[in-house]
């Protein structure tokens, strides 16, 4: 596997595939804390004007996260991790993130990322910066 | 109902433990590979001290952005002391109606009181009596 000291302005990170169903949905609920109706609830995320039960942003945000760590392994750090939640994920959607090196330094990458659905809309963007242990 | 007179509102500062088997538990559930570190959104689940005033979730709500800042990795066994404080709140108009911005900010520190990490989050609500 390619050493993160190797990775270049533009090149592209390995990328993560993720079916989410309503397994992971509740199984996300309960190891989070999280159990807002919207995601558990079809009848109240519709009530909420959201058309059905929807997907964590969390849950999302992880799957971005699992696709960084598995990339860095224990050659970095994540210093730096934020994205914006631009579509609403459904059970039952493929989402693919991806990702690509913006810029770099010495010690550090930034990355610009992105998730697409099987529609190819943009569910979130994003950018992480990595700290290259040296 | 929630308004600009939140802005600055803190929670008290509570100690937390990472417990190694809630964290194995959210990497299975994310499909995270589990390592002796936290995953990097792990701690926004531990980190809901309430802020008087706010009662989340508000109905509707829906998270728009979150960001996350580490100065040092976080192990599974640390301890560290949370506080969130409510940044901002505003409204904009939205796609149904027009919506309520809040901006919530959590600060992380070990037992030294050195900050190990922020994380930032905007969650959006409906305004009520808006829309539809």
């Amino acid at each position: 596997m390619k050493s993160l000291l190797n990775y270049q302005v533009t090149d592209r990170l390995p990328v993560r595939v993720w079916a989410p169903d309503h397994v992971q949905v509740r199984q996300y609920a309960e190891a989070s804390g999280d159990f807002n109706p919207i995601h558990l609830d079809d009848n109240y995320a519709r009530q909420a004007g959201l058309g059905g039960v929807i997907v964590h942003g969390m849950l999302t945000m992880a799957q971005m996260a699992a696709m960084l760590t598995d990339w860095i392994g224990k050659e970095g750090e994540l210093s730096k991790f934020n994205v914006r939640f631009e579509q609403i994920v459904r059970p039952g959607d493929t989402i693919k993130c991806s990702g690509f090196i913006r810029a770099r330094s010495e010690s550090t990458l930034v990355c610009d990322l992105e998730a697409n659905n099987q529609k190819e809309q943009r569910v979130l963007s994003g950018l992480a910066h990595i700290s290259i242990q040296l | 109902m929630i308004g600009k007179e939140l802005i600055g509102k803190e929670s008290e500062s509570v100690l937390i433990k990472i417990r190694s088997e809630a964290v194995r538990r959210f990497a299975e559930a994310t499909g995270i590979a589990l390592s002796d570190q936290v995953p990097p959104t792990y701690v926004v689940t531990l980190t809901q001290a309430s802020i008087p005033g706010l009662e989340l979730p508000l109905p509707g709500m829906i998270h728009g952005e979150q960001k996350m800042t580490y100065l040092r990795p976080l192990y599974v066994g640390d301890s560290f002391s949370s506080k969130r404080r409510i940044k901002d709140v505003y409204e904009r108009p939205g796609k149904l109606g027009k919506v309520t911005f809040v901006v919530i900010e959590t600060s992380g520190c070990d037992l030294a009181g050195d900050l190990v990490f922020t994380s930032s989050s905007t969650l959006i609500a409906p305004v009520e009596g808006e829309g539809e």
